[in-house]
């Protein structure tokens, strides 16, 4: 590291404490890959900061912004689909996991207001004593709320929850000002989304920290109840199941709707690697219906009713099934997380994206098309429907996953043939968008929404005019 | 464990970053618990198991060509406890766990000779002395063969004989006021355990060849071990000796109705790593220590015990951390509604009573209690 970097490690040092900045290679090594590493190389940041306050994070923008350095925001760093992983030389690496405070939960409003090293596992410890829980994604329990929503967090486990769980956030910019959205900007009541003018949340979401730093976040909460039902449909198909999740998401009747393959997700659904699950119709419908007294059992009488009529083999299974998928769906994702250990493979990747009900076998078949085309094998291929309320536009999140051997390189060249191919299919066949700016898929995209690209260029370049915010991960 | 390159980069990049190793099992009772000792308290990437795995990969594909000081302050400041690979492989099922990787990490590490010098001096010592602490060699405990030809030989271990006496005091007496014959080696050399701990494996071959020759020379059929580290290091890193190893613990649920009086004590117990997740010893002193106190369990226990802190090296290189760990777990004793803190190793003994002195807490070894419960 040079002389003049160094100065700036000591200024940093200054700043957030000399055990809280260091350029030391191997602290800076472990940052360097995360679960992406087929797609996004290692790469090491200059050095990691942890800032603890937000004054911290205001001091430590600006003299990277005074000196143009790249800063990577980065809050647990998992789930993360290499957005931490630096693209230039020099950048500094903003740990912000000392900031794992939550502000408030507020039960009457239904809301908590999180720091960005909260984890869903630690929000749920404290909301479930409202009988309240966060929106979930379906990812490991140990990931960061306010990332996940900021980065548009809208695969969560629980259909009811709907698609944006963000009300309003603090951010910090380059150049030292705090951004305030919704109602925060007006008041010390962050409750409201649509404060004053345009919906400015909804505006900075869904960039990979180029904008700014969100040092606080408030979110919705939702109501956990004590009425719940589970039930288990077979299917051999994907196209089948489709008109039996209309008519829930329709009627608006279950809680918890998700279509997945017997080999994959259903493991982790289900608790244990130890059930033969081969012996189980190819696709499973894992339905959770919930509510308060009343409507819960006219909801539970109506989805039986449909059921009837799905052509699915309602599946009987044991008890601890049902136990396990209710606590995955309404209480954070852990033992999902076993799909990472389907056949022993250790790794899994996905292209997540949203799109309509009504494309659900389409997206499956060139799923497997494209799979087959680059010498991936079927039993790698596996799917997953997870619809979500309002279910206008039939929105669902679909993922399109492939479960392999982390550690063989050469089937890490095959995935990447595979986005290649995919990211273009899947844009000609139409979709309503990513799941997240994955690696390769900001150009393809870029090219199809026409002066909307150069209008997002603008307007990054206004927050961020010296490209210090997560340069290069989104233009 | 010799493992192979390939073997090692396999296992790294088999690590998918959830980090739900750093927790214990949240469902269903949905409480957010910490199980990375390391990590907890130094907060980088580095300090997790994840994080580890990326500089073993470095170095290992030549990235990291030099000791700085960050590499040698997060590889050693980890206690090897192993909680993250309890977690990882019930939700992964992989095979080849973080501790032996770690362990491959700090012997490919002490060859290049990037090692900690406190822990070079405990090698220097244990070559001078034949002891981890540097001590005359000299029995600190009344030790002494009570019959030559005995099947049992009760190997005392360098912590319970230097440093907590009261235990390896304590297991003597057990012998004699049960009656039972038993034997102590004439010359009990360290084990090994710290030097295998922190990637000095060739400074532990004199230990392993002398301790093998000295057990097989006194006949004995079976080994009995107050110290969880030294049994593990005799399971995993001796050769098969043909003698049954047990621990105290072990030992004692054998002798059948003890005629224990039991006390009136509230006592929580401490799952030693090497015990628990690494010998699969969880009932055995649970069952002893119901016979002389009331137990209260704590949140994080058997495979996901918080670890006290003192193991991998860590106590004689990071005492500040090594006493913090051990404050969380007095911590956690408390809360369960304790009044002792009951470990059955000595070296976690050591660490949970010098923490202690702030807390109004007893700490003691198993083997302590039921001493102190059986009728003379």
């Amino acid at each position: 590291m040079n002389e003049t970097f160094s100065t700036l490690v000591k200024e940093l040092q200054a700043i957030v404490g000399e055990r809280n900045a260091t350029d030391d290679l191997a602290i800076c090594t472990s940052y360097s890959r995360d679960q992406h590493w087929h797609f996004v190389p290692a790469k090491n940041p200059a050095c990691i900061v942890r800032p603890g306050t937000k004054e911290e994070v205001r001091t430590v923008l600006m003299l990277a912004n005074t000196h143009k350095i790249p800063v990577i925001p980065y809050s647990t760093g998992i789930n993360v689909r290499g957005l931490t992983i630096p693209v230039h030389d020099g950048s500094i690496l903003l740990d912000l996991s000392r900031m794992n405070r939550i502000l408030e939960i507020n039960p009457d409003m239904k809301t908590a207001t999180v720091e960005p090293g909260v984890t869903f596992g630690m929000l749920q410890e404290q909301t479930r004593k409202y009988k309240l829980r966060p929106a979930f994604p379906d990812a490991p329990l140990t990931v960061s709320v306010l990332v996940n929503y900021y980065l548009r967090g809208i695969y969560q486990t629980s259909a009811t929850d709907g698609h944006d769980h963000t009300i309003s956030y603090e951010m910090i910019l380059p150049n030292g000002e705090t951004l305030k959205t919704g109602s925060r900007a007006l008041s010390e009541m962050p409750y409201f989304r649509y404060g004053v003018g345009p919906d400015f949340a909804g505006m900075f979401c869904a960039h990979p920290g180029t904008c700014g730093v969100v040092t606080e976040l408030t979110a919705k909460l939702y109501r956990l109840y004590d009425n719940r039902k589970e039930y288990f449909i077979g299917f051999d198909d994907v196209g089948t199941p489709t008109k039996f999740i209309y008519n829930l998401m329709n009627d608006e009747l279950a809680a918890s709707i998700r279509l997945v393959d017997n080999q994959s997700w259903l493991k982790g659904i289900f608790g244990t690697f130890d059930y033969p699950y081969e012996k189980l119709p190819k696709f499973v419908l894992c339905v959770l219906v919930e509510g308060v007294d009343g409507v819960f059992e006219a909801k539970d009488k109506l989805v039986r009713a449909y059921m009837k009529e799905c052509g699915g083999q309602i599946q009987e299974l044991p008890a601890e099934f049902a136990s396990t998928f209710e606590h995955e769906s309404l209480g954070g994702a852990e033992k999902s997380c076993m799909v990472f250990g389907i056949k022993g493979r250790g790794n899994y990747h996905c292209i997540g994206l949203y799109g309509p009900l009504t494309l659900a076998a389409k997206y499956y078949e060139v799923h497997e098309k494209t799979a087959l085309e680059v010498g991936i094998p079927q039993d790698h291929v596996h799917f997953y429907i997870d619809p979500i309320y309002s279910f206008h536009g039939q929105l669902c999140y679909f993922e399109l996953d492939i479960f392999y051997d982390g550690g063989d390189l050469k089937f890490g060249e095959k995935l990447r043939n595979y986005n290649e191919k995919q990211f273009h299919r899947l844009l000609e066949l139409g979709i309503y968008g990513w799941f997240r700016p994955y690696a390769g898929i900001i150009e393809p995209t870029a090219e199809r929404i026409g002066y909307l690209a150069e209008v997002w260029k603008k307007f990054l370049h206004v927050l961020d005019p010296n490209e210090i915010m997560n340069r290069g991960k989104l233009f | 464990m010799e493992l192979e390159r390939e073997e090692v980069l396999s296992a790294i990049h088999h690590c998918v970053k959830c980090k739900l190793c750093s927790i214990a099992s949240f469902h269903p009772n949905e409480e957010w618990l910490p199980l990375c000792p390391s990590g907890e308290y130094y907060g980088y990437q580095a300090f997790y198991a994840p994080g580890k795995m990326e500089i073993f990969r470095a170095i290992l594909e030549g990235e990291i060509t030099e000791p700085s000081e960050g590499l040698l302050h997060s590889i050693y400041a980890c206690t090897v406890c192993g909680a993250c690979y309890e977690k990882c492989k019930q939700i992964t099922s992989v095979e080849l766990g973080a501790p032996d990787l770690f362990e491959a990490m700090r012997h490919e590490m002490a060859s290049k000779g990037w090692i900690l010098d406190v822990h070079t001096s405990i090698a220097d010592k244990i070559e001078e002395t034949k002891n981890a602490y540097g001590e005359k060699y000299e029995y600190n405990v009344n030790a002494e063969t009570t019959d030559g030809d005995a099947d049992v030989l009760y190997y005392i271990g360098c912590t319970a004989r230097y440093r907590v006496p009261e235990i390896a005091d304590a297991m003597l007496g057990i012998f004699d006021k049960l009656g039972l014959k038993y034997q102590v080696m004439g010359e009990e050399w360290c084990c090994g355990s710290v030097l295998f701990r922190t990637g000095q494996v060739e400074a532990a071959r004199e230990l392993v060849a002398h301790n093998i020759e000295e057990i097989k020379r006194s006949g004995a059929k079976t080994v009995v071990f107050t110290c969880p580290g030294c049994m593990k290091t005799f399971e995993k890193d001796y050769p098969d000796m043909g003698v049954e190893l047990l621990h105290s613990t072990q030992f004692l649920t054998r002798q059948g109705n003890m005629n224990l009086k039991k006390e009136d004590l509230k006592a929580a117990y401490h799952d030693p790593c090497h015990l628990g997740r690494d010998l699969g010893i969880y009932e055995e002193p649970r069952a002893v220590l119901r016979e002389v106190a009331d137990i209260k369990e704590m949140k994080r226990e058997r495979e996901q015990a918080w670890c006290c802190g003192s193991g991998g090296g860590v106590k004689s290189a990071f005492d500040d951390f090594a006493l913090w760990s051990a404050t969380e777990r007095l911590k956690e004793a408390k809360e369960a509604g304790a009044e002792a803190l009951v470990s059955a190793c000595p070296f976690c003994k050591r660490n949970l009573k010098e923490a202690a002195e702030k807390e109004e807490l007893e700490v003691y070894d198993v083997v302590e209690l039921v001493n102190r419960c059986l009728e003379g």
